[in-house]
Formats: C-alpha cells, sequence, structure tokens
C-alpha cells in the first residue's frame, strides 16, 4: 500500500516577488509588526518626558531605576501570557508576592538562624532562603493549578481565592508588621551600586549576546535553505545582525554609563588603596541584577513558548481547547504546569521586592495582578486566549511603568499616574483590536 | 401543621423574653438581645469597637488589649468587628454590635462622612458613641485621639531644628485620608513650614503639595521616592532633609536612599513601628513619632464605662494615674471642648505623642512598644544610641 | 419479510474469508440520561468505504467518537484486524492508524497548517525542541498531493478558506498512514469544486486499502462513495445494507422511519417524498 504523503517534493519552492514601497521592505525582513509598534511606543513617551523635562529624564541612572522598578512585574507578566492564551487568569499573583516575599523575611530574620540554627555567617543562607520562596512558589501554583485544572473549578474563582486567602496569611506571618533586615547577599538581587555585575562583566555579556545572534540568524537560514523555504534576503539578515548587536552594545554601553554614587566610589578607592583622579573614581555599575533576572527569565520563557511542545500545546489549547484534547495533549497537565510557573516567577520578582525593602511589609505586591495583566494585554495578549507573546508582556511592563515613572520624575501624583495609565490600557487594547479587525 | 405551630410558639417566647430585658438602653427587639440581659445585674456594660482596618498592626497590639482589658477588668463586656478598609461593611458592623447589646461605642470610622448614618442610629438607640483616634463630625460624640495636628508639629519641628534652612520632600500618605490631607500637614505649618517656604529660608524639591502615596504602601513610597531622588540629581540638588508623614511611607524613603547609595538626610515618620526605631537607632530616620496607643486604649475603656454608666461626654473625666503623665491631655484630666473643621464642638480628650530620636529611644522599650535586641539589631557599636549601650 | 430474511440487510461479510479491518462489536454508550448508541454492531472492510447515516441524534458521530478514542464506550468491544483492541483515547486510536477529520475539523486557528498537522505528534529535535523545519516540509510534501496550489504555510489556520482547512485536516490523517480513516460530514462546508476534490481523494484513498467510515447526511454523496450503508436510529442500527441491493428510497425509509427494507409498507414508502 503506496503512502500518499512520501511523494517527492515539490521542485522549484519560489521566493516571494521583492517589494521596493517601504512597507514591502519592511515585511521582508519578518519582524513582527506588533512588538515593533511597542518599541516604537515606548521610544516616544520615553522622548516625549526628555523634552518635557529639558533633556534630564534620559539619563543612564534614570533610566536604570525604571528598569529595577518594572523588573518584578515584567518577569511575572512573562508567565501571565501563557495563562491568559491558555483561557484562564491568575489574579491570586499580588498575594502570592506579598506572602513570599514576607516568608523570605522571616527566614533570614527569624527561621534560619533561631530555628535551623543557620546564623548570618552561615554560607549561603541567602541561597538557601531563594530556594525554599521558589519552592513555596512552585507549590502555592500547584494547588491553584490542580484545583483548576484537575477538579474544575474557574480559574477566575480560585485565584481570586488565593488573592483573598493568601493575603489574610501573610498578616498572620508577621501579625501585620514589616520585617527587615535581610541578608546582604540577599539584597544585592534588588539592584543598586553594589547589586549590579559592573561594567567589564556587562560588556564581555553585549558582545558574547552578539554570537546567538548571528548563530541564530545564519543557522536559520541554513535550515531554510535545506528544505528550500523562502528566506530573507541578504541585505534584510545583515540589517537585523546589525541592528541586534548594535542594540545589545548600545544598551550596555548606557548601562555602563550609570556610575557609582561618588560617595560609595570614593569609599572604594580608599579601602582599595586607588588614588581618585579628579572628579572622583568613576565605576560603571553596568547590568542590575533584577534585570540580569528579567533577561534570564525571559529568554527562558520565550524559548520555552516558541520552542517546546509545552509551549505550543499552551497556544494550541488557547487556540481551540477541543482540538487539543482530541489531538491527544495531555491539556490538564499543561495547565498545571502554566501556574506552577507563575508560582515560580512570582518568588522571583517577590525576591527583588524584598530585597529592594530589605524586608518585608503586609503591602508588598499589592496590585500586582492588575499591573501584571495589564502589562500583558498591553503587550498584544488576548483574553480571547491563543494568542499573545512574552516579549511583549515585557514591553508592555516597561511601557507602563515608564508612565509612572516618568510623571512621578515630573511630579505629578498618584491619581494623575492611574488616570493615564487606564486611558493607555484601553487606547493600546483599541488599537490591537482595529488592527485584528483589518488584518482578518 | 404541628412544625408551624412550635415555630410560631418559639417566635413569641423569644419576643417576650427580649421584650423582658430592655431595661438596658439599645437593646434591640430581636432575639439575640436576650444574651445581655442574661449578663451580671447592675453595672451591665457591653462596649461595642467597630475598627476600621483591623489589618494594621498597631491596633491588635496596643489599643485593642488595652480597651479589652481596661473594660473587662472594670466589669464590663468587650465585642468588636472589622471593616477591613470598607464604608459600607462598617455600617452594618454598627448594625450588628448594636444588636448583639452594646451600651456603647467605639468607632474608628473608615469615613468620616460614611460614618454618620451609623452615628445616629446609636444616638437614636440611646447608645453614647466615642469617636476613637480618628474624628467624627457629630456634637454628641466624644473624641479621643491623639493630637494629629500636635504629631505634624513634633515631626516638623524636630525636622526643622535640625534642618533650619535647605532642600526639603514632603512625603504624604493616601489622598482620602484626612490626616494626609489636612491634619498633619497642618501640624507641619504650624511648626513653622509654611512661614520658611514663604520666606525661602526652605525650598520644597518635590511641588507645593508633596507626594502623597496610595494607601500609604510602602512600595510605592519607595517608587516615588526613588524617582524624586533622580529629579533631584538630574537637577544638581541636594536632598536636605525629607519630612514623611507615617512610618510605612519612611520605611520606603530609606529603601530609597539606601538604593540609591545617597545617604540619609533627617527624616520623620510617626507610629513607631519597630522597623523604623531600628532604623533610628541605626541613624537612617531621625524622629519617629510615636503615639503610645496603649494609652489611648486605656483611656477609651475608662471612658466608655463611665459613659455606659449615663455621664454625659462633657462632665467625664479620666481617673488618677490611668494614664502616663508625659501622654495625658495637656489641659488635664476632664473633657476639654474641641472645635471641629466643621465648625462644631465636641467633647475630647486629645494625648500627647512623645517625639522619639536617638537619644530616648528607651521609651519605646519601656512601653513594650520594641525590644531591646529588636531595636538595636544591626546597630554599630561605635554610633549606638543610649538604649542600645 | 423480516430483518433476517431479507439477504440485502446482512451481518455476514460480503466476501467470505476476509477479516474486516474494524469491527466494533455491541457498543453501548449513555450519558446525560441519554442512551446513544444501543447495542451497535457495525464493521469495515479494506479499500471500502462505509456510510453511516442516520438523522440528528441517531449516534452517529458518538459511534465514531469510540472508535477515534474521542469518548470511550460504556460497553461492547472493538477488533483491527481480528484482534481486539482498547482505545482510551485519541493517542490510542491514533497509535492502531485510526485517523478521524471531524466536523469541526479540530484545528487550532491560532497556529499554522504545520502546527496544525502535528498536534500532540510534534516532531523533535535531537534537544527536545519542535523541529518546526522538518514539520513545515513533511506538511509541504502532503499538502502537495493534495492542494498544489496551498502556499499558505506560515499563517494562523484561521485566514485559511474553508476549503484549505479541510485539506489540512485530511492532510494529516495522510501523513500519518491511516488506515482507517473516519470522515464526519466532510463535504459540509464546501463549495461544488472544492466537494469533488474531496470525492476524488476518497475514491483514491480506497484504492489504496485504505477503510473509510463516511458521515453524512448528503444521500447522494453516500450513494456516490459507499459499498455499504449503515443506517442509526435513535441509537440503534436499523441494518447494513450493500448499496447495490438497495434502493436510495428504501435507504431514507431506513433512515427517517427506522424500519429496514423488508418492514416497510408500500403506502409508508408513499409518504417518504410527500
Amino acid at each position: 500500500m503506496t503512502n500518499v504523503a512520501e511523494a517527492a517534493p515539490v521542485p522549484g519552492r519560489n521566493q516571494p516577488r521583492a517589494r521596493t514601497s517601504l512597507r514591502g521592505l519592511f515585511a521582508q525582513t519578518e519582524i513582527d509588526y506588533r512588538l515593533f509598534g511597542m518599541l516604537v511606543a515606548l521610544a516616544v513617551i520615553l522622548l516625549t518626558f526628555n523634552i518635557l523635562s529639558g533633556g534630564k529624564f534620559f539619563q543612564p541612572t534614570n533610566m536604570v531605576t525604571l528598569a529595577v522598578q518594572a523588573s518584578g512585574v515584567a518577569i511575572i507578566a512573562t508567565g501571565m501570557v501563557l495563562v491568559i492564551v491558555s483561557r484562564n487568569i491568575d489574579l491570586s499573583v499580588g498575594s502570592v508576592v506579598g506572602v513570599i516575599a514576607m516568608t523570605y523575611a522571616l527566614l533570614m530574620t527569624d527561621l534560619l538562624p533561631n530555628v535551623l540554627g543557620m546564623g548570618p555567617d552561615f554560607p549561603f543562607r541567602w541561597v538557601i532562603a531563594l530556594a525554599l520562596g521558589l519552592g513555596l512558589g512552585a507549590a502555592i501554583g500547584a494547588l491553584q493549578g490542580f484545583i483548576i485544572a484537575y477538579v474544575g473549578v474557574p480559574a477566575f474563582i480560585v485565584t481570586l481565592g488565593g488573592l483573598l486567602s493568601i493575603r489574610g496569611v501573610v498578616w498572620y506571618l508577621s501579625s501585620g508588621a514589616a520585617v527587615s533586615g535581610l541578608d546582604k547577599n540577599f539584597q544585592l538581587i534588588g539592584g543598586g551600586a553594589l547589586g549590579s555585575i559592573g561594567g567589564t562583566l556587562t560588556w564581555i555579556l553585549a558582545v558574547v549576546a552578539c554570537f546567538p545572534i548571528i548563530a541564530l540568524l545564519i543557522q536559520g537560514r541554513r535550515r531554510r535553505r535545506r528544505y528550500g523555504f523562502p528566506v530573507r534576503p541578504v541585505w534584510a539578515e545583515t540589517l537585523l545582525g546589525i541592528v541586534g548587536c548594535a542594540a545589545a552594545i548600545g544598551v550596555a554601553a548606557f548601562a555602563n554609563a550609570n556610575l557609582w554614587p561618588k560617595g560609595l566610589a570614593a569609599k572604594y578607592a580608599t579601602e582599595h588603596g586607588i588614588t581618585a583622579p579628579p572628579g572622583g573614581l568613576q565605576i560603571s555599575t553596568g547590568f542590575p541584577y533584577p534585570i540580569m533576572l528579567l533577561i534570564g527569565v525571559t529568554l527562558i520563557m520565550t524559548w520555552m513558548a516558541t520552542r517546546r511542545r509545552f509551549g505550543r500545546y499552551v497556544f494550541a489549547y488557547g487556540g481551540n481547547p477541543d482540538a487539543a484534547e482530541l489531538g491527544g495533549i495531555n491539556t490538564r497537565w499543561t495547565i498545571l504546569k502554566t501556574y506552577v510557573l507563575m508560582g515560580v516567577l512570582c518568588a522571583i520578582a517577590a525576591a527583588i521586592s524584598a530585597a529592594r525593602l530589605n524586608g518585608a511589609t503586609l503591602d508588598v505586591g499589592t496590585g500586582y495582578e492588575l499591573y501584571v495583566i495589564t502589562a500583558a494585554v498591553v503587550g498584544g495578549t488576548s483574553f480571547a486566549g491563543g494568542i499573545g507573546t512574552i516579549p511583549g508582556a515585557v514591553l508592555g511592563a516597561f511601557v507602563m511603568q515608564s508612565l509612572a515613572y516618568g510623571l512621578s520624575f515630573m511630579g505629578v501624583n498618584s491619581p494623575g499616574q492611574n488616570v493615564v495609565a487606564g486611558i493607555v490600557l484601553i487606547v493600546a487594547v483599541g488599537l490591537d483590536t482595529l488592527n485584528r479587525r483589518r488584518g482578518s | 401543621m404541628s412544625i408551624r405551630k412550635l415555630a410560631v410558639v418559639t417566635a413569641v417566647a423569644a419576643v417576650m423574653l427580649a421584650a423582658c430585658s430592655s431595661a438596658s438602653p439599645g437593646a434591640s427587639a430581636s432575639g439575640s438581645a436576650a444574651g445581655s440581659a442574661a449578663s451580671s445585674a447592675a453595672v451591665a456594660c457591653t462596649v461595642g469597637v467597630s475598627w476600621n482596618n483591623y489589618q494594621q498592626p498597631r491596633w491588635a497590639a496596643h489599643d485593642q488589649p488595652n480597651i479589652k482589658k481596661t473594660v473587662e477588668d472594670g466589669g464590663g463586656t468587650y465585642i468588636d468587628a472589622d471593616a477591613n478598609l470598607s464604608d459600607e461593611q462598617q455600617l452594618t458592623d454598627v448594625d450588628t454590635l448594636i444588636s448583639k447589646g452594646a451600651n456603647v461605642l467605639i468607632l474608628l470610622a473608615q469615613n468620616q462622612n460614611s460614618i454618620l448614618p451609623a452615628v445616629q442610629k446609636a444616638k437614636d438607640a440611646g447608645i453614647p458613641v466615642i469617636a476613637y483616634d480618628r474624628l467624627i463630625e457629630d456634637a454628641d460624640t466624644l473624641y479621643i485621639t491623639f493630637n494629629n495636628v500636635g504629631v505634624g508639629e513634633a515631626e516638623a519641628k524636630a525636622i526643622l531644628e535640625k534642618v533650619p534652612t535647605g532642600n526639603y520632600v514632603l512625603i504624604k500618605g493616601d489622598p482620602g485620608d484626612p490626616n494626609a490631607a489636612t491634619f498633619l500637614p497642618q501640624g507641619w505649618d504650624n511648626a513653622g513650614l509654611a512661614d520658611k517656604v514663604a520666606s525661602g529660608d526652605i525650598t520644597l524639591l518635590n511641588g507645593p503639595d508633596g507626594t502623597f502615596t496610595d494607601a500609604w504602601a510602602t512600595s510605592t513610597a519607595q517608587d516615588n521616592m526613588e524617582a524624586i531622588i533622580d529629579k533631584a540629581v538630574a537637577d544638581g540638588t541636594d536632598i536636605e532633609a525629607i519630612l514623611a508623614e507615617n512610618d510605612s511611607t519612611a520605611l520606603g524613603v530609606v529603601a530609597a536612599l539606601t538604593a540609591k547609595n545617597y545617604g540619609y538626610p533627617p527624616l520623620s515618620g510617626q507610629d513607631g513601628d519597630p522597623a523604623n526605631l531600628n532604623n533610628v537607632a541605626q541613624g537612617k530616620q531621625y524622629v519617629d513619632v510615636f503615639k503610645n496607643a496603649n494609652e489611648l486604649g486605656k483611656a477609651a475603656g475608662a471612658l466608655a464605662l463611665e459613659l455606659c454608666q449615663g455621664t454625659a461626654p462633657a462632665d467625664l473625666t479620666l481617673p488618677d494615674g490611668l494614664i502616663d503623665a508625659s501622654v495625658a491631655p495637656t489641659a488635664g484630666l476632664s473633657a476639654q471642648d474641641f472645635e471641629t473643621p466643621g465648625k462644631l464642638t465636641v467633647s475630647s480628650f486629645i494625648l500627647q505623642p512623645t517625639p522619639l530620636t536617638a537619644e530616648n529611644l528607651q521609651v519605646a522599650v519601656d512601653a513594650g512598644q520594641i525590644t531591646k535586641e529588636d531595636l538595636c539589631k544591626g546597630v554599630d557599636a561605635a554610633t549606638a544610641p543610649d538604649a542600645c549601650k | 419479510m423480516s430483518l433476517q430474511q431479507n439477504p440485502a440487510v446482512t451481518d455476514h461479510p460480503p466476501v467470505a474469508g476476509r477479516t474486516p479491518l474494524v469491527e466494533m462489536r455491541n457498543i453501548n454508550v449513555a450519558f446525560g440520561g441519554v442512551h446513544a448508541v444501543r447495542d451497535v454492531t457495525i464493521d469495515l472492510y479494506a479499500g471500502e468505504v462505509v456510510g453511516l447515516v442516520g438523522g440528528n441524534g441517531a449516534g452517529k458521530s458518538t459511534l465514531m467518537r469510540v472508535l477515534s478514542g474521542a469518548r470511550p464506550a460504556d460497553s461492547g468491544e472493538i477488533l483491527v484486524d481480528g484482534t481486539k483492541v482498547t482505545i482510551a483515547n485519541p493517542r490510542d486510536a491514533k497509535a492502531i492508524k485510526i485517523e478521524t477529520i471531524y466536523q469541526t475539523l479540530a484545528l487550532a486557528d491560532n497556529i499554522d497548517a504545520p502546527a496544525n498537522l502535528f498536534l500532540g505528534r510534534e516532531l523533535v529535535t535531537g534537544l527536545g525542541t519542535l523541529d518546526d523545519s522538518a514539520m513545515e516540509d513533511a506538511t509541504r510534501k502532503v499538502m502537495g498531493r493534495l492542494n498544489p496550489n496551498f502556499s499558505r504555510f506560515k499563517q494562523p489556520v484561521r485566514s485559511l478558506s474553508g476549503g484549505q482547512r479541510q485539506a489540512v485536516a485530511i492532510a494529516r490523517a495522510v501523513h500519518f498512514n491511516a488506515r482507517i480513516l473516519i470522515m464526519d460530514e466532510p463535504t459540509a462546508a464546501l463549495g461544488p469544486a472544492e466537494t469533488e476534490q474531496v470525492r476524488e481523494l476518497i475514491r483514491q484513498l480506497k484504492r489504496e486499502g485504505i477503510g473509510i467510515f463516511l458521515i453524512s447526511h448528503d444521500i447522494h454523496d453516500v450513494y456516490d462513495l459507499s459499498e455499504r450503508i449503515s443506517v442509526m436510529y435513535h441509537g440503534q442500527l436499523v441494518g447494513t445494507v450493500n448499496k447495490s441491493e438497495v434502493t436510495s428510497d428504501e435507504v431514507l425509509a431506513m433512515i427517517i422511519m427506522g424500519k429496514a427494507p423488508g418492514d416497510v409498507t408500500e403506502r409508508e414508502m408513499a409518504t417518504l417524498h410527500q
């Protein structure tokens, strides 16, 4: 019995005809329109604030502050994309961040030293605390995911219950008081001059990042050639390579232009017996650790969403849950995993929050669910399911935070910030809806 | 048929029991009033407390235990409810407390306007109302509080003494809270802030109104302060003093200053939260205006019992020796008139706050606000305050 | 004449000595208080099309969902090539080379044709990541046979026409070397040209020895393509007839009245076309 599918491949697959209009040229680079649009929007916002502030806004120090402030929400947003894509929701993220931040604080100030005998000098105590926090996040996620996927209670209800009850637990943990005084090393997770990787490492990373960018382009082209698929024109590939590398190096240069505060640099100079040049010793901070965490999380999550079966199953389920079931996919296990991921991401964001505060208060993480969902939605994730990108959500988080930080910088108070945030959310999603309708 | 009859008989019996127990004022017609009648004969006094946000640490740690103990020591019964920051919930809570047989109500108004219907209900039932810590615009209530304007005065006085001229940053609390928007800033001005700004001695770096902090949240204060620091650095101005209205916002300010390695200009706060007192000991916060809520609770408990006896608010006196002298009202132990912003006159007991700096931190330890160990965590032995030596 | 005596209605194999490709024996399915499939026995031989027909709620789709693994039967057994098999889920069915083209096509609109083709059976590289290029290549090959003009391999399936989506669904079955194909209303949403394409494909697959259960409400399609026709009525099997031995009216009577050709009176036959 011959197999219909084993016929010879159709020879001479056609290249799409080159179009010379600007739109055509753009299409040939195959860049995602939406992501590009968001980058443009972000640039416009930053530029506007820069003009309004007379050039004071767009400085390395400020941009680093903005990025660190956005990092927690952006990290969680990468997971929220998968949850919303699979037609679910997670309203509990704020409370989960709160309880894990409080857990970190209690572990390092009370439980580890007093109950387990691990004093402040215990090696890698902060690693233990971090590991326990990640475990707690995964456990909470697994529990919620189980109830949603296997018992069948709607996600809205389960995570709403989580939001309420877990926030209550935070109160019980500390009788409502603030807990402070974390490990010195743990505090570095929060950024700041000491909590950054330094100038040298940043340059190295930027150069190193160039290689995978170019390698991916080359490998992608080779693959397509092998199968005879249409390839991007050479000029497009070169342009993307150059732009990619330039972006990596440019961002690194910007981060390295952020210097240690004068007082700290002077202290460092005297401690290390360096004679400071006139104007003070200039030490670059480089990328802060929260940003390194964000970059790492974004890369891993994007890889999982686009190159692993798990990601494919999440999107397929979101597009047509029946089709996924009939395809033999274990949809319940897939959904549960999305929630476990959320728990782990919340634990990472909680580490950043707790480190920044050098402790935890009752209200850590309050309102996060709204910021995270806004970031995902502004970044292109649709509540209908099946549509969304992780880089988009990260950009969405940065767009929203740039507005909040910019308005703070310009002296606009919180009611004004809330008004702007609400309008931007509606406009972003509105544009998206119109665009989709026009395209279909 | 017979079940229905049984129900009717039970209902009638309940009503009759309720009618018989209506000796104490405010016992309502619903069956549950039978409970209060069962308590001891002559001076049965049930004190009902309506909290607005019990989750905030201070209430459970200080106010509640002291009110309860004082009431129970005086032979009364203590009941309470928490409105969890909701106006509507508080109205329901007051109803519940009344129906549970409260003879006097202590109210922490979540919203001074929304609470008025509940106050009216209590008055109609003949139940005296104490406005606890937060003002209620009603001439018949008894206002027991710390001198909130005085707290602001103490905050600003300490900072202005340390930094008489220079660049100031103002950090305020939730824009919807009258303490944040009106009383504390008024105290700041009473201490001389407005004059100094007008004369140019003091420059406000973040606008004439300062920066508000939604829900008094620490992380929000931190984010706002980071932006303010960035702007100051970009402008090339130094931040020389920071007036923060309370400890939760001050904690966020300290975190921002730490993250930016900016150093610690003199900073104010109030509430005496342990984390902040520790910061004072470490030199990261300059003054923390401590309101010894233990004393406030004792006062409220004692005055509630007196109101139960039928004493009119204007005739009340605090028992001698109940309240620490440094905290007691400057005007003495009898009720004083207080003019509200709404031009009403209420009877009041206004207690004094205690500004804590590195010099007198021992007061906090003595009041049980913080242990010496927690106070002195991370304190450098060379620069330690007296309380840590 | 009774059911048993009419030679057109039979449950004996039409060709003596051959084992059926698929046999479903005494299948029962009940849910939500409805006994959707009652003690139904049908079979299918290699290289033939069995038309499965009946009115709404007759139980045809439910019966086929048992075979496709979407809903296991409450009782009864299934034999493939004479050997008993258990089909508890769609994976089991696909493992024994049963492929289904659902009425709704079971395509995820937001992902492209190759992703849909390989849904649940993705090709992975040595590192465990999706091998999108290999999947696209395989899809191009199989679609080249079914729909040579198709070029939208990277676009989400929602942007394809009805016929193109149908082609993707069929390509899925063809690529995985189905031996048993279940097609549920394959031409319902198609225009005449596309319908003819699908019909031609069915004939081609028959020639290659694949057995097909064809559910269709279009009695002409069924007549044109099937060798045998199994009729269901309110969950029960009315009978399986050889197309060559019955008229289309007799089949219609089976569908509408649930009566086998031998049990229908002339008067009842007359009411069919009123």
